[in-house]
């Protein structure tokens, strides 16, 4: 890869791997790091053959250990540890409807569940992909995939009532 | 745990991928995914998601590619030069470890002729100390004639290896 197909690699895919670590790891500064580095480290490392969509896979890769170093880390902030209110208040992005409706929901969930719920429905990979970029196994995906995803609905439901009843 | 699959859940994710959810469905499909729990709970999230996605893909990205080509070329070369390096580091060790063990050695075999010197030292003179250097080695104790080249170049190499492993530091 010469350093203008990275450039359009990189445009084409740091939005979602950005969109991805922040709702992770509910810290945007985080996610700009530890991005940066998932980039350095799919440049310094021997890419995958297939094309953009596996350069894309392996790029989650990366990013997904990235994030579980950091959390392994003794003296990093676990993502339990970190307030509900601030996950809305750290992020610098701009807000907006849909992300005011999602990120109070997404506070709510494990970051486990978090990895799933983006991955499979942000990113659409399949069960099997999910399970390559975690390390899961592909009937684990499923399973808490399938649980992640009814406590998101049930929370999306409940702020929608909550905001009709306001 | 029993899992809520249903055999509609396929369809319902391909018409959300590919952007057909809901004007380009069946009234089949649409009835059935009102009345499907699994299916209803799928749409929402996979729509709030898909949303979310849109819209951070049009956010300003921090850094830039050329930056991060740029640092990527610097990482890569640095970890060569240090995997270059790395047989020189093992070789100056190496270095350093036999000039430790041969001094051990050296102080270990001369270690039985400590008191023989030192009665010798205490019984030479100045006078007959440089008188010993004017004659040349020729004229020195055998064990004298050791000692002092083999101080020396121990001495000589300790320092050289010890120059060499410190000098990357």
């Amino acid at each position: 890869m010469d350093s203008d197909a990275f450039a359009g690699f990189y445009q084409r895919s740091a939005p979602g791997l950005r969109g991805y670590l922040a709702r992770v790891s509910g810290n945007p500064t985080l996610a700009d790091d530890l991005m940066q580095e998932s980039y350095l480290r799919f440049l310094c490392a021997t890419h995958p053959e297939g094309g953009e969509v596996n350069y894309r896979r392996y790029l989650y890769r990366i990013a997904t250990n990235l994030l579980r170093d950091h959390w392994r880390r003794p003296r990093a902030m676990g993502l339990e540890d970190i307030p509900e209110r601030l996950l809305a208040a750290r992020d610098g992005m701009s807000r907006v409807d849909s992300q005011a409706t999602l990120d109070p929901a997404m506070a709510l969930m494990r970051p486990r569940d978090r990895q799933l719920l983006w991955l499979a429905h942000a990113e659409g990979y399949s069960h099997k992909e999910i399970a390559e970029i975690t390390g899961l196994r592909a009937g684990s995906v499923r399973l808490l995939l399938y649980r992640a995803r009814r406590k998101m609905a049930r929370l999306l439901r409940e702020q929608a009532a909550d905001r009709s009843r306001a | 745990m029993r899992l809520g699959i249903c055999s509609f859940e396929k369809e319902v994710i391909q018409a959300l991928k590919d952007g057909h959810w809901p004007e380009g469905c069946s009234q089949e499909l649409r009835g059935h995914v009102a009345a499907c729990a699994p299916c209803s709970d799928l749409v929402l999230v996979t729509q709030a998601f898909q949303r979310v996605r849109s819209e951070s893909s049009h956010q300003e990205l921090p850094g830039s590619p050329g930056l991060l080509w740029w640092r990527a070329q610097l990482r890569r070369r640095n970890a060569a030069t240090e995997q270059i390096g790395r047989p020189i580091t093992i070789a100056e060790t190496f270095a350093l470890m036999v000039t430790v063990v041969l001094g051990i050695g050296f102080i270990a075999s001369q270690y039985n002729h400590g008191l023989r010197w030192a009665s010798w030292c205490s019984e030479v003179t100045l006078s007959r100390a440089l008188h010993l250097v004017s004659m040349g080695s020729s004229a020195m104790n055998g064990n004298l004639s050791l000692l002092i080249p083999g101080l020396g170049m121990l001495a000589l190499i300790g320092g050289l290896v010890l120059y060499l492993v410190t000098e990357k530091s």
